[in-house]
């Protein structure tokens, strides 16, 4: 028997179909030796069932298989620091899918094989436990608090040190991974803004958080590794997914025999390259659900020596919620027939009922449900109503079921009835049913939480190291293509300089040039290009300019008041920067905008370099340019956008200054406004708003 | 504007202005925009006169608003707000200031260039009288 057995075990490892069904065929043989029944038909239905399982199991781990191949062979390819964290990262999602298909695979196998021991031996009638309904539970919003030392700033005075992250979340069978977040000391928070929905998860799940970091300013070729760096990373990966292999098989494992098709024992393949480890997990409960962020403490593997390590706080906060399919789906419907309250005994409704969630909802008709219709009325069934059924009534064919209900001092009691007996066993059934959900899913049932389904992604942004000017920028159709591409020079340069506030900088003799005609010689005015200068005699009274100005300053404003409550976050982003006070420097330069050719190198890259750098006896031309200044004033570069622009500047100022209304109100900026440079694509935008979140020299506007 | 020379005490001529918080739903709002603070930036203060200064300045503010009505300009220096002072203080703390819920009425000591000129002219002329 236990040879049978064994085979069979074996045999469906391999999915080698044909071998199945002979086994198949002969424990049929087997059991009509011992005399045909319906459990040979039903113990062949399980083999068959399975083996369809199998097979789908089957598909999904060669699947992954060649998902991790294309990995490995991607981070053997690119060259990019980026590149190969993301390739990295997939090689670790795929590895960790394959062990729990693999564990999967074998934990069914090991399920049909007791149950078949335990139907042959005890001969017992069909198990009639009630199983729980499965759910969706959703997690979102995760943030891991980093704990960062003062000596970490005194210490690492140079490059900053960076970490690659990313969470595996698993559940059931499914595993999914969230972006990956480059952290580094600056960031007080790991955050990862995915939302995860798994689908079918019953009220007993373990949703297991995997915080995955590996360390990102290495050179990862094998050659070059740095002597200290490589006894690091000697801990390498094969060693401790030998050890995951291992824990993971161990649940009952017994010895698989590799007599089959595929290695069951997959050692990760070693790739030159990022490797992840494994930092921090911890594992969710039903007990954690909750309609609201909830704190859980993380058990955190390695130590301050790891290359990967991060100074995690030791907790983890995010949004955990569930909605059981009892609460979402409809469980049971069909016709009843409702006893009126207060009415004559022989006074039947007939409805149509909905059983779904924590009541019973009757209507009228059954077009009703579908039209969205309100229903007529709602018997509430929750953990506190009690449902029994009445003794069979002479004279009527089904039985009576009271459902009773407690408000407030008050019991209500309903009495339905249906048409048959098997209509009222069917009922009652899915009643009981109905109760095991709710007690069985627990505080799920009280509410029913919102899961918002993650937004379709973004496409990923690939951020050029070495991007020029001109990757970031929109340039609208305008009439002198040559003057606008000196603005955005001009401005782009402005901006930079004023941020470093010092220096001077050898390609600003490309603007010296003009800077010299017109200065003669330089005069300290304030060394700031900025505002209104009072040397300026040219420079018309405030009122009369603030029709012109108001609007984009406005404009300005609006957008900033977006950050109101955050700190530095989009407020003076460069693009807005630009169009906010074109009349003030660097008009001059538009005068001469053939001089300016258009850089193509890395402008951008001498442009940041810059920020360290003293800033130069940059004079202000201001005073002797006067017709420069005063010219760009008076002749409005996109006349339709001030109207654009006030309009938007009243709907946007009435609103507070809330995160969420105020990223209404910046999208409505992109959308009505007509402003050259304005309008930066999402990713485009959210690139300034990093670069100008990491720049700690802002000028915030907030709205009151 | 006032100049500001490091350990003298700042001189300015200023407005009183009381606006009225007006509310909206279950928020009071002046209809205005601060920027400034002595966290930020000050060279990209577009109304200041000494780039240095990192005084709070009004940078827009809402036609027909409470803060216009009141009077409050574009380009105004909020010296104080309901006797806090606004001249040494961070953005943050400035908007806290101003928005505080239990208030419904705040008032602003302002100074702008304009008044600075009138007084300037009126002693002027009051010495040319002399």
């Amino acid at each position: 028997m236990t040879g049978l057995l064994s085979a069979l075990f074996h045999a469906q490892l391999r999915t080698d179909y044909r071998t199945s069904l002979v086994v198949c065929a002969s424990v049929a043989r087997h059991s009509v030796a011992n005399g045909p029944n319906n459990k040979t038909q039903s113990l062949r239905m399980e083999i068959m069932s399975s083996l369809q399982m199998d097979s789908d199991l089957q598909k999904k781990i060669d699947h992954e298989i060649r998902m991790r191949d294309g990995a490995c062979k991607l981070l053997a390819a690119c060259s990019q620091k980026d590149q190969a964290l993301e390739a990295a990262k997939s090689l670790q999602t795929c590895s960790t899918r394959i062990m729990a298909y693999m564990s999967e695979l074998q934990r069914m196998k090991e399920a049909q094989v007791m149950q078949k021991i335990t139907r042959r031996s005890s001969d017992a009638g069909p198990l009639d436990d009630r199983q729980p309904c499965k759910g969706k539970v959703a997690i979102s919003d995760l943030r891991i608090p980093l704990m960062w030392k003062d000596t970490e700033y005194f210490k690492n005075k140079g490059e900053l040190h960076r970490c690659a992250v990313f969470c595996l979340l698993q559940l059931g069978g499914e595993i999914f991974d969230t972006d990956m977040v480059i952290v580094d000391r600056t960031l007080t928070d790991i955050c990862f803004d995915n939302t995860i929905v798994f689908n079918e998860a019953g009220p007993g799940f373990e949703l297991r958080v995997e915080l995955y970091s590996c360390c990102s300013e290495d050179d990862y070729s094998a050659g070059s590794t740095p002597r200290k760096l490589a006894s690091k990373l000697s801990s390498s990966l094969g060693r401790s997914a030998g050890k995951k292999l291992r824990a993971a098989m161990e649940p009952g494992a017994c010895p698989i025999s590799n007599g089959g098709a595929s290695p069951l024992l997959l050692p990760v393949p070693s790739v030159p390259g990022p490797k992840y480890h494994l930092l921090a997990h911890t594992i969710l409960k039903l007990s954690h659900v909750q309609d609201n962020f909830r704190t859980h403490d993380l058990t955190i593997s390695g130590n301050e020596e790891c290359s990967y390590w991060l100074p995690l706080y030791g907790s983890m906060c995010c949004r955990l919620a569930a909605q059981p399919h009892c609460m979402t789906k409809q469980m049971m419907s069909g016709s009843l027939k409702v006893k009126q309250l207060g009415g004559e005994p022989q006074n039947w409704t007939k409805v149509h009922a909905v059983l779904k969630g924590a009541s019973l909802s009757c209507y009228h008709r059954l077009e009703d449900v579908e039209a969205n219709v309100e229903p007529a009325f709602t018997i509430g069934i929750n953990k506190e109503t009690r449902i029994r059924a009445a003794e069979k009534d002479p004279d009527s064919k089904g039985q009576h079921i009271c459902i009773s209900n407690q408000y407030g001092g008050d019991e209500v009691t309903h009495t339905v009835t249906t048409d048959s007996r098997d209509e009222t066993h069917r009922w009652m059934e899915a009643f009981w049913q109905h109760f095991y959900d709710m007690s069985q899913w627990k505080q799920c049932c009280d509410d029913l939480m919102k899961i918002e389904l993650p937004s379709p992604r973004k496409p990923p942004l690939v951020t050029p190291k070495q991007g020029s000017l001109y990757h970031e920028m929109v340039i609208e159709s305008s009439d002198d293509l040559s003057s606008t591409v000196s603005d955005i020079l001009a401005r782009r340069m402005q901006e930079l300089e004023l941020r470093s506030q010092l220096g001077t900088s050898p390609w600003m003799t490309l603007f010296e040039e003009n800077i010299q005609k017109s200065a003669g010689r330089p005069r300290p005015c304030d060394s700031r290009l900025l505002g209104p200068s009072p040397c300026s005699p040219h420079r018309p009274p405030r009122s009369p300019m603030s029709p012109q100005r108001y609007p984009q300053l406005g404009l300005l404003s609006s957008e900033a008041s977006l950050t109101s409550d955050s700190d530095s976050h989009c407020s003076t982003s460069p693009c807005s920067q630009k169009h906010a006070w074109p009349d003030s420097n660097f008009s001059l330069l538009s005068s001469s905008p053939s001089r300016l050719r258009p850089r193509t190198l890395s402008l951008d890259a001498k442009l940041s370099t810059l920020r360290g750098r003293g800033y130069g006896a940059y004079q202000c031309p201001c005073q002797t340019q006067p017709s420069s200044i005063v010219n760009p004033l008076q002749t409005p570069r996109s006349p339709q956008s001030l109207c654009s622009t006030q309009t938007t500047l009243s709907c946007s100022s009435s609103t507070s200054s809330n995160s969420s209304s105020n990223s209404e109100g910046n999208h409505s900026l992109d959308l009505t406004e007509g402003v050259p440079f304005s309008r930066p694509s999402p990713a485009r935008r959210s690139l300034r708003n990093l670069r100008v979140r990491l720049d700690p020299r802002n000028w915030l506007q907030s709205q009151v | 504007m006032s100049s500001y020379i490091p350990g003298q005490p700042v001189t300015a001529v200023v407005q009183k202005i009381e606006i009225q918080k007006l509310r909206q739903g279950d928020r009071l709002i002046l209809g205005f925009s601060i920027g400034g603070g002595i966290d930020q930036d000050p060279s990209q203060n577009p109304y200041s006169e000494d780039k240095s200064d990192k005084g709070i300045y009004v940078t827009r503010v809402a036609p027909g608003g409470p803060a216009d009505v009141a009077g409050l300009r574009v380009g105004d220096k909020i010296m104080q707000v309901n006797g806090w002072d606004m001249t040494m203080i961070k953005h943050y703390h400035a908007l806290k200031k101003l928005t505080k819920s239990n208030e419904v009425v705040v008032r602003l000591l302002v100074t702008r260039k304009s008044l600075e000129q009138v007084v300037r002219g009126a002693m002027g002329f009051h010495k040319e009288e002399h």
